[in-house]
């Protein structure tokens, strides 16, 4: 028995992954020529359309290798399919690892996958750059190997609150959300945020997913007479708040929403100027997306991808995409996996020129893009924002 | 010709059967993390799929609790682990009893006398059911974050190590899969096979039909509700969205391409159809597609399932409901 059970530990032992960081390991994935980065996404299944958030990061390694590649090194994306399932994300994250041995990984959309991936990413020791997927856990508490991005949940709700704060003369701010996990992780930063500022919300409302009617929310709001409203809701609920706060005479209370709902669809939705002219939305970019400063990005991913069709997720990853470019750089040609997260450890105040904030990744903090621009309508157009009254 | 298998080839089944699970003791030798990880899921899907087939097959019930089943047991395991500290070892027993107490529950509707469509909607709305409480029960199943599994060693060994997670399912998945062959061989077993034929005929035998249609909902929950165990620990955060219609329409093609009512079929159904889209990884959209594909080609070519296949080759592979000797 004693015999049988050696044996089952050694076979456990002798197939377990190497964690030994030696000298192999630390330039797996790579050649004289390649730099192999697994590029993970839900490319197939009812979340697919995330995966556009990837396009623009690989067409951005495509354009660095038409300019030669870092250091003679051309950035070669593998690609795996999470379809936006935890179980098809951990194989595609093992697949990656051991068996195509990719040096690095970039990517994700899918919040939820790439929290079930992180213990076996931060276990394995390969650099991950979570590129598009938003929840704070994924990069908190600090893992060595892992360093975010894009505007954590957190950063969005704090972001949030600091541009209602902005308006001058905001004392009382009221909230109204949704009961699910999605709402709260842009309120509880948010609210926060508030507290830390001095400001109590006067009101908490819910409203539910599926609602059409949101009467009894606005006749409460207008006895409170909020400044200022959060509203962390869905595009369509979105769509009936300020519908029905409008009807009630409370147009003009300015509404800041998540980067879950879009300026130009809720107005669609609405179809009346009106009822949106005071709505603010969450906005990670320099400028509106078919504005002057994106322009050049999006003929990037039409060179590269012709047919694709450019939506908000397309450029979301691209911010990331130069911080690592920006770092492989810094890391010199004779580049390991350590080299490449100290590296990563010395981007500081990196301007992207797409994000609206910059990336800063230090050893004791890995959540790099700390905030978000606002968009709103200003003199009838969609405007970026970086605080109340202040144009990007 | 007849289809009974011969002593000899009995033996001969008898020496299959545990040479499969012995020859597999070796295959860590020849996998990777990722090749052993979806060996590892296969192993789940055969214990989710032979819960599954227990009662549609076997017992022919049109019954789709078994996701719930599945979720309970996953749960179960991820709740009892992070919060009352159980090492995950003896969750996987403390769930199957969870799953079974769901079979219990998801066999009311069948013992109340609902049957074909109506048991198929009430116990389609009980998953649900589950799904909806997995969500709103923040402080127990962590909402739609899920639940991280806690790390933990065995041996000495980190139980996110997959070779190691491999003994200890194959270990399980073995025990179970003896456990139902056993079961279903016995007086028991051919009770749930004299229901699905005719229940009122079974009843005029004497043979008490309301607690063998809730025993084998039991079984099946306590089997599927390991499984969930196994899978908690397999992805290591639990999550709503994993027990939701995928997961059923999956299971179900499982059992309908390895054969309704069929161990071996159990096997075969969940091996093949959790392999082919790994197949299909490097053409994203075509795993829908070649699923569709392939199970209306075994549906149609071979109704009875892959299993009926390799009984055509040979008795060997004959299910048996009786004891042989006896």
């Amino acid at each position: 028995m004693r015999r049988i059970a050696s044996l089952l530990a050694a076979l456990a032992v002798s197939a377990a992954p190497a964690l030994a960081q030696d000298a192999a390991w630390e330039t797996e994935g790579l050649t004289d020529d390649a730099i192999t980065i697994g590029v993970m996404g839900p490319f197939s299944g009812n979340a697919a359309s995330y995966s556009k958030a990837l396009i623009g990061m690989m067409a951005y390694y495509d354009k660095i290798n038409d300019e030669g590649g870092v250091h003679g090194r051309k950035l070669v994306a593998v690609q795996e399919d999470t379809a936006c399932d935890s179980a098809k994300g951990l194989a595609a994250a093992k697949k990656l690892i051991s068996q195509d041995k990719v040096f690095m990984l970039q990517g994700n959309s899918c919040s939820g996958v790439a929290l079930a991936l992180r213990p076996t990413i931060e276990e394995s020791g390969v650099p991950w750059i979570v590129a598009h997927a938003v929840s704070d856990s994924i990069s908190d508490p600090l893992a060595k190997n892992i360093f975010h991005g894009v505007p954590t949940g957190g950063a969005n709700g704090r972001a949030m609150a600091a541009f209602v704060l902005s308006k001058p003369d905001t004392k009382n701010v009221a909230i109204i959300e949704h009961s699910n996990d999605w709402a709260h992780s842009y309120s509880n930063p948010a609210r926060a945020y508030l507290e830390e500022h001095g400001v109590t919300p006067s009101l908490e409302l819910t409203m539910e997913r599926g609602q059409t009617d949101a009467t009894a929310q606005v006749l409460k709001l207008r006895q409170e007479k909020p400044d200022f409203i959060i509203a962390a809701l869905y595009e369509a609920e979105t769509a009936i708040f300020l519908r029905d706060l409008k009807k009630y005479g409370m147009g003009d209370i300015p509404v800041m929403g998540t980067a879950g709902t879009d300026l130009e669809n809720t107005l669609k939705r609405t179809g009346d100027f009106d009822t949106v002219k005071n709505y603010y939305v969450i906005h990670s970019y320099v400028d509106n997306l078919d504005g002057p400063k994106m322009a050049p990005w999006g003929e990037m991913i039409h060179k590269y991808y012709p047919d694709e069709e450019l939506s908000t997720f397309s450029f979301v990853s691209i911010g990331s995409a130069e911080a690592l470019v920006a770092a492989l750089e810094a890391a010199g040609p004779d580049l390991t996996r350590s080299k490449l997260m100290a590296a990563l450890e010395e981007v500081r105040d990196f301007d992207t020129g797409i994000l609206s904030d910059p990336i800063t990744w230090t050893p004791e903090d890995h959540q790099g893009v700390k905030g978000s621009a606002v968009a709103g309508f200003v003199d009838g157009s969609p405007t970026v924002l970086k605080a109340w009254g202040q144009s990007y | 010709m007849s289809n009974m298998p011969t002593p000899r080839q009995q033996s001969l089944r008898t020496v299959l059967f545990w040479a499969v699970p012995a020859a597999l003791l070796f295959l860590p030798l020849a996998t990777n993390a990722y090749t052993q990880f979806i060996v590892n899921g296969m192993l789940i899907s055969v214990l989710v799929t032979l819960g599954f087939s227990l009662v549609i097959g076997n017992l022919g019930q049109l019954a789709f609790a078994n996701t719930a089943f599945f979720g309970i047991g996953a749960y179960a395991s991820a709740i009892l682990s992070a919060k009352l500290g159980i090492p995950w070892i003896l969750t996987v027993p403390l769930a199957g009893a969870f799953g079974a107490l769901g079979g219990f529950l998801a066999s009311v509707a069948a013992l109340r006398g609902i049957r074909s469509y109506y048991l198929a909607i009430i116990t389609l709305a009980f998953g649900e059911l589950m799904r909806w409480a997995y969500l709103h029960a923040k402080p127990l199943t962590g909402g739609t974050d899920g639940m991280p599994m806690p790390r933990e060693t065995m041996f000495g060994i980190s139980l996110s190590d997959d070779t190691l997670k491999f003994y200890i399912f194959l270990a399980v998945t073995v025990l179970l899969v003896k456990g139902t062959l056993n079961l279903m061989r016995s007086r028991f077993g051919r009770a749930v096979m004299a229901v699905r034929e005719n229940e009122i005929a079974t009843a005029s035998l004497a043979i008490p039909t309301a607690r063998v249609i809730l025993a084998t909902f039991a079984w099946s929950g306590l089997v599927v509700g390991c499984a969930g165990a196994l899978f908690a620990r397999h992805v290591g955060h639990v999550f709503p969205e994993s027990f939701g219609m995928l997961q059923l329409i999956a299971s179900f093609a499982m059992v309908l391409v390895g054969g309704l009512g069929s161990v071996l079929g159990a096997v075969l159904g969940a091996v093949l159809l959790t392999a082919l889209p790994e197949y299909l990884r490097a053409f994203p959209g075509m795993e829908e597609l070649f699923f569709g594909l392939i199970v209306a080609a075994v549906l149609v070519a071979m109704p009875r399932g892959l299993a009926s296949l390799l009984r055509r080759l040979s008795p060997v592979f004959t299910e048996r409901y009786y004891r042989e000797g006896a």
